[in-house]
């Protein structure tokens, strides 16, 4: 090899062609370029004319340049020249053993490690000499002493070097010791050593360190031949201890191998999603091995954090995940129905969920599922609580130390139950109205000796509707919010351990303002504050590793070789190969789970001991690492080729517009990709088909639904667009009022996609049309329909059906209709969901029926109708038509035209 | 060239015949809208539709002449007379040739799209003023607006030489080409049919590259059309620009002098002006001059 400053040149003797270049010179001066062709009819006039002046065709200079220094690449490239050559270190003869801590010490730094090690590896490639790999953290499960691996050229080394990782817990240094002393019977000899160390001595303080720690180790190397270690003595190893947790703040400390100078240490709080939330540092004093600091937080946000860790620090010992013992209080949350409760805007649990999702942890389920499990509070919003198992069970979870939060309505205002603070007055009172004189009351300021006292009370809070107590000796006691005329807003009562707490108000905001205002927020966090925390499950259940740290303090999945920690032994257990650190728990859907910390079973880290003497010393970090110059320099020599190509034929003209576009294309790489979006989309409104697969009924359903539009157009104020054909579970549902489905035979099975997104569709106020094409005058027209539909809707939350009703909404949401809504087809059943069910307004997520209303409604290209109705008639069409604007009306406003249902019976009662 | 043109046509023709007029002559029509303003009749009394004046009756008026309204309006009796309408015979041509079809730049037309089209304008401009319309070496002449579709129809397989034996004493023609033949040949053309009384006018029509010679650096030039002529490489085109430019100048003076000599005029025109301003010179070079 010849240098040349800090570069090599591994083959040099083709620097020798580097002096040909001035003949490539000569040469491409000679030869003129090729002459672009030319057609043109005045040739006759150009012939003969004397040449003005004869002067040769050049190539010109730059060009020239330009393949000059294409071909100087070439031969300094092929040449293979590298860049710092010699810097891994462990010169010498003979085999290489690399020795490289790779514990939880060394994740900071590994990059560097690693860069150190490869340096060695290609030294050892290049002078043909074989290695060994010793990783001296114990990396199998079983208890198998850290061995080196066998001796092999460097490039079979490499591969195995490349998949080494740090390791979530501390180096071995005595397993990996007696592991050597086996190889070297094998391998007997003498060899060379590098040891990339992690500067920390694991071993507790001891009489037994230096008989079995880094020293013992450093010795034997240093008797088999030379040995050389590398450090990194400006990286200090931290550790971060769990911190001790107190109201408003954690106390942090941190353990460190000293360092020469003070500085400060920054430690971050996440949240589950990586969300840094907070951020502390920790001053440390220059020879100092401990820091501490505090970290103030508000509950909320500290109910949010699970793991803290040094910043920049990627090691398993410098981050702590916080289990239970740290978070929030778990909140189970029951609606009034088990449909609707999570209504946007609606439902009660909307509010309720918004409201807690920032303090508590929340769940939903029903009153066996929520208390199967350890909870704090219980919500039951307008839901009474039946007599029997359900009572009794509540009863005595309460008695046992539960808070049962309580919301009224009007069920609750119906059939009041004994689980209440008070005796409730049957009904409900209405302050304020049409037909009253009072108006909706505020809220008076909180008692001193309320829970709320301190809140400050919004003025713009109302209440228009609330449950009344029965007036007795103890209601002023157990009042613990007042509207302004004096009557109880919030009542509770302590029973056993626990407490039960009324708001005399929904939780929605059909009857107050409240759930709208900053205050309904403040109001529960002080009531879940209020209840007792939760006790960790303590038992022999075994804890299954869920996600676990890998050196770097990175969560992930865990390995093959982990294993469950009996629960009642969990506090004792160190982190190792068979517990790596991390989250442990039951497996399962929300089940507790504890979190095992490495830096919790660490011995404060001290420094290492001094090499033994003629130890050769080397830093990682800073040292440039080898490089291959070579292919650099031959990919630039190309670069430039394709250049002199493109200019070559833009000289001769042979490169046409498009081409010189394409040559400028690799430059619009660099511009940021617009992102095509699909404007207009919820601009208008339109009507949704479901695709069915079969083109021809398609095409009828698209022709029906743009007729039906388009007359909807013309009678009423609705303007709709085209209608939009969708594949469930992979478009946009949500900007659509109105779903129509023809149902073949055929149709194919909705995946699980696609049964998701109808189910939200219809959650969320949609309205899914089934026809079936087949009912009534119809019969037989589409084979295996009905069949269909029941397979299509098995996955589908379809509420109980009834028959159209005579004063249903439908039938006169814009026309009076009679209630058997012919389509092409008449004389079927036309099926919706029963009025009681009051989720989502009474508006029906499903009609069912089979009288194939795209067929009469479609209008072909010509404008006329091209499928007749049966049994037939003009009137039957208007009827069709109708139908369908009183089925996009009652898509569009609900059940506003059902009030007017009631006009005769008020008409008629005023009369009287 | 001929496909291009023919092809539309006899498709339009096939599918709607008559209907509709081919997208060529509309084009000339267009152009032609825009030159009609500035040209009148005849401004005689003659024999035509157009009414031009009353005269007294002289005897000698045959009585079915006699405007009867008119004349009894007074005791003396008048004699309608119209403006007079006399056909010429305009003889028309294009050069057909291969060098036609060419053209330097895909922002202008080649040279033969631009000359059909100043043809049908013209053709267009003539048959509206109801005159008679015929192509150089055709037997067949053409009369009434109706004519022009089957004119354009025509005028893609019209390609003899500018001779015809068949011309009229006195007619007019117009010829249009490049004219880059050797002016020998150009001078026989013209002589041969100013010797039949034939006036008429030359429009050389040129594409801007054959003017500027736009060209540079090492460039072979290649003939057009089939019957190839030998390349010429020239080694540094732009060299030699300016000497071409005055032989090209020549090359023009001596077109107008064979011009001036048969008594025609001669103009020229370059494909990337707009076509109205040549029609317009052309039109104005055979209008009568009172």
């Amino acid at each position: 090899m010849m240098s040349l400053g800090p570069i090599g040149f591994v083959v040099p003797w083709l620097l020798l062609a580097l002096p040909a270049l001035p003949l490539i010179w000569w040469l491409l001066r000679v030869t003129p370029p090729a002459p672009r062709r030319q057609a043109f009819p005045a040739l006759r006039l150009l012939r003969d004319l004397p040449a003005a002046e004869e002067t040769p065709a050049r190539t010109p200079w730059w060009l020239l340049l330009l393949r000059l220094a294409a071909a100087a690449l070439i031969i300094l490239g092929l040449a293979r020249p590298v860049w710092a050559p010699g810097g891994g270190g462990a010169q010498g003869e003979g085999p290489l053993l690399l020795v490289v801590d790779d514990g939880w010490a060394s994740g900071a730094d590994w990059a560097a490690r690693m860069a150190a090690a490869q340096a060695a590896l290609d030294g050892a490639a290049r002078d043909g000499r074989r290695v060994a790999l010793l990783a001296t953290a114990p990396a199998q499960a079983d208890g198998t002493p850290p061995t080196p691996t066998a001796l092999m050229p460097a490039e079979a080394l490499r591969a195995r070097l490349t998949a080494l990782r740090p390791k979530p817990w501390a180096p071995d240094r005595a397993a990996a010791l007696s592991g050597l002393a086996l190889w070297r019977q094998a391998n007997p000899g003498g060899f060379t050593s590098l040891y990339i160390a992690d500067g920390v001595e694991h071993q507790a303080e001891g009489p037994a360190s230096s008989a079995s720690g880094f020293s013992a180790l450093a010795r034997t190397l240093a008797e088999a031949g030379p040995l050389t270690l590398a450090e990194a003595p400006a990286h200090a190893a931290r550790v971060l201890l769990p911190p001790r947790a107190e109201p408003e703040r954690l106390h942090l400390a941190l353990r460190q191998t000293p360092a020469p100078l003070a500085g400060e240490v920054a430690v971050l709080a996440r949240t589950g999603d990586g969300r840094a939330l907070a951020r502390a540092t920790i001053p440390v004093a220059a020879g100092a091995s401990a820091g501490e600091a505090t970290l103030d937080l508000p509950l909320e946000i500290r109910n949010q954090i699970t793991r803290l860790e040094i910043e920049g620090e990627d090691s398993a010992a410098a981050a702590v995940l916080l289990d239970e013992r740290f978070r929030r209080r778990p909140v189970g949350m029951i609606g009034p129905a088990e449909q609707g409760g999570n209504t946007p805007l609606l439902g009660p649990l909307y509010y309720l969920e918004r409201a807690l999702a920032l303090s508590a942890e929340l769940r939903q389920g029903s009153v066996a599922q929520l208390l199967a499990r350890q909870l704090s509070v219980l919500v039951l919003a307008d839901r009474p609580v039946a007599e029997g198992q359900e009572r009794a069970a509540l009863t005595r979870w309460v008695e046992q130390g539960g808070t049962l939060l309580r919301f009224a309505g009007p069920r609750l205002a119906e059939n009041p139950d004994p689980l209440l603070p008070v005796r409730l007055r049957a009904g409900e009172r209405q302050l304020g109205g049409a037909l009253s004189w009072e108006k909706p009351q505020g809220l008076a300021p909180f008692a001193e000796s309320s829970p709320f006292a301190g809140l400050a009370v919004p003025a713009e809070v109302a209440v228009s509707t609330q449950v009344l107590a029965e007036p007795g000796p103890q209601l002023s006691d157990r009042t613990w919010a007042r509207l302004a005329d004096g009557t109880p807003l919030v009542t509770a009562v302590t029973r056993g351990a626990g407490r039960i707490v009324l708001f005399h108000v929904t939780a929605n905001a059909d009857w107050s303002d409240l759930p709208l205002s900053g205050l309904f927020i403040g109001m529960l966090q002080r009531v879940v504050a209020l209840s007792s925390g939760v006790a960790g499950a303590e038992g022999e259940a075994p804890l299954a590793p869920l996600e676990t740290m890998d050196g770097f303090g990175r969560l992930g999945p865990a390995p093959g070789g982990a294993g469950a920690i009996l629960a009642s032994r969990f506090a004792a257990t160190a982190p190792g190969p068979r517990h790596p650190p991390g989250w442990y728990g039951l497996p399962g859907e929300g089940g507790e789970r504890r979190a095992l910390n490495l830096s919790a079973s660490l011995p404060a880290p001290r420094p290492l001991a001094a090499p033994p003497p003629g130890t050769v010393r080397q830093a990682i970090g800073g040292v440039p690492a080898e490089r291959d110059l070579g292919p650099w320099l031959l990919a630039a020599a190309l670069v430039l080729l394709a250049v002199d190509l493109l200019l070559s034929l833009a000289q001769r003209g042979l490169l046409g517009r498009g081409a010189r576009l394409a040559a400028l294309l690799p430059l619009l790489w660099l511009a940021t990709p617009a992102q095509a979006q699909e404007a207009g989309l919820p601009l208008a409104t339109r009507i949704g088909y479901v695709t069915t697969g079969d083109t021809a009924v398609d095409e009828v359903v698209r022709q029906g639904l743009t007729g039906l539009s388009d007359y909807v157009n013309r009678r009423t104020a609705a303007a709709l667009a085209e209608p939009l054909a969708v594949r469930p579970g992979q478009d946009d549902l949500s900007f659509l009022p109105l779903l129509y489905w023809a149902v073949t035979g055929e149709s194919p099975d909705p995946d699980a996609g696609a049964l998701a997104a109808l189910n939200e569709f219809m959650r969320n106020g949609g309205i899914i049309l089934f026809d079936t094409r087949d009912e009534g005058s119809g019969e037989g027209f589409s084979p295996g329909a009905r069949e269909a539909l029941r397979r299509i809707t098995r996955g589908l939350a379809i509420p109980p059906l009834t028959p159209v009703a005579p004063e249903h909404v439908l039938t006169r949401s814009f026309y009076l209709l009679p209630p058997d809504l012919p389509g092409r087809f008449a004389g079927g059943q036309v099926w919706v969901s029963r009025q009681e069910d009051r989720a989502n307004d009474s508006v029906t997520p499903v009609i069912i029926g089979g009288h194939d209303w795209a067929g009469a409604w479609a209008v072909d290209a010509r404008g006329q109708n091209p499928y007749a109705v049966i049994p037939g008639g003009a009137r039957q069409r208007t009827l069709a038509y109708r139908f369908g604007v009183n089925l996009v009306m009652y898509a569009l406003t609900g059940n506003y035209k059902g009030d007017q249902v009631h006009v005769p019976a008020i008409l008629e009662r005023l009369g009287n | 060239m001929a496909s291009p043109v023919a092809a539309p046509l006899a498709a339009l023709r096939a599918t709607a015949l008559g209907s509709r007029l081919p997208p060529l002559v509309v084009a000339a029509e267009r152009v032609a809208a825009t030159v009609m303003q500035g040209v009148h009749g005849r401004r005689r009394a003659g024999q035509g539709d157009a009414f031009w004046q009353f005269r007294p009756y002289a005897s000698g008026d045959a009585l079915a002449r006699i405007d009867w309204r008119q004349s009894a309006k007074s005791d003396r009796l008048y004699v309608r007379e119209t403006e007079w309408e006399a056909a010429q015979s305009v003889a028309l041509w294009r050069d057909a040739g291969p060098g036609m079809s060419w053209r330097g730049g895909a922002d202008r037309p080649e040279k033969r799209e631009r000359a059909d089209l100043l043809l049908l304008a013209l053709a267009s401009l003539l048959l509206r003023g109801g005159e008679r319309v015929r192509l150089l070496g055709e037997r067949r002449a053409w009369a009434g607006r109706g004519a022009l579709a089957s004119l354009a129809e025509a005028l893609p397989r019209h390609t003899p030489p500018p001779a015809d034996d068949a011309i009229p004493r006195h007619a007019r023609a117009v010829l249009l080409g490049d004219f880059l033949a050797p002016l020998e040949e150009t001078r026989a053309q013209v002589a041969a049919l100013a010797a039949r009384g034939v006036r008429g006018h030359v429009l050389q029509v040129l594409d801007p590259a054959e003017e500027t010679l736009p060209y540079a650096g090492r460039v072979r030039f290649e003939g057009v059309g089939a019957v190839a002529e030998p390349a010429l490489l020239l080694p540094r085109v732009e060299g030699i620009r300016a000497l071409y430019a005055e032989r090209l100048a020549a090359h023009r003076a001596g077109l107008a002098a064979i011009a001036g000599a048969a008594g025609w005029s001669f103009a020229t025109h370059r494909t990337d002006t707009p076509p109205e301003a040549a029609l317009l010179a052309l039109w104005q070079a055979l209008a009568p001059a009172g």
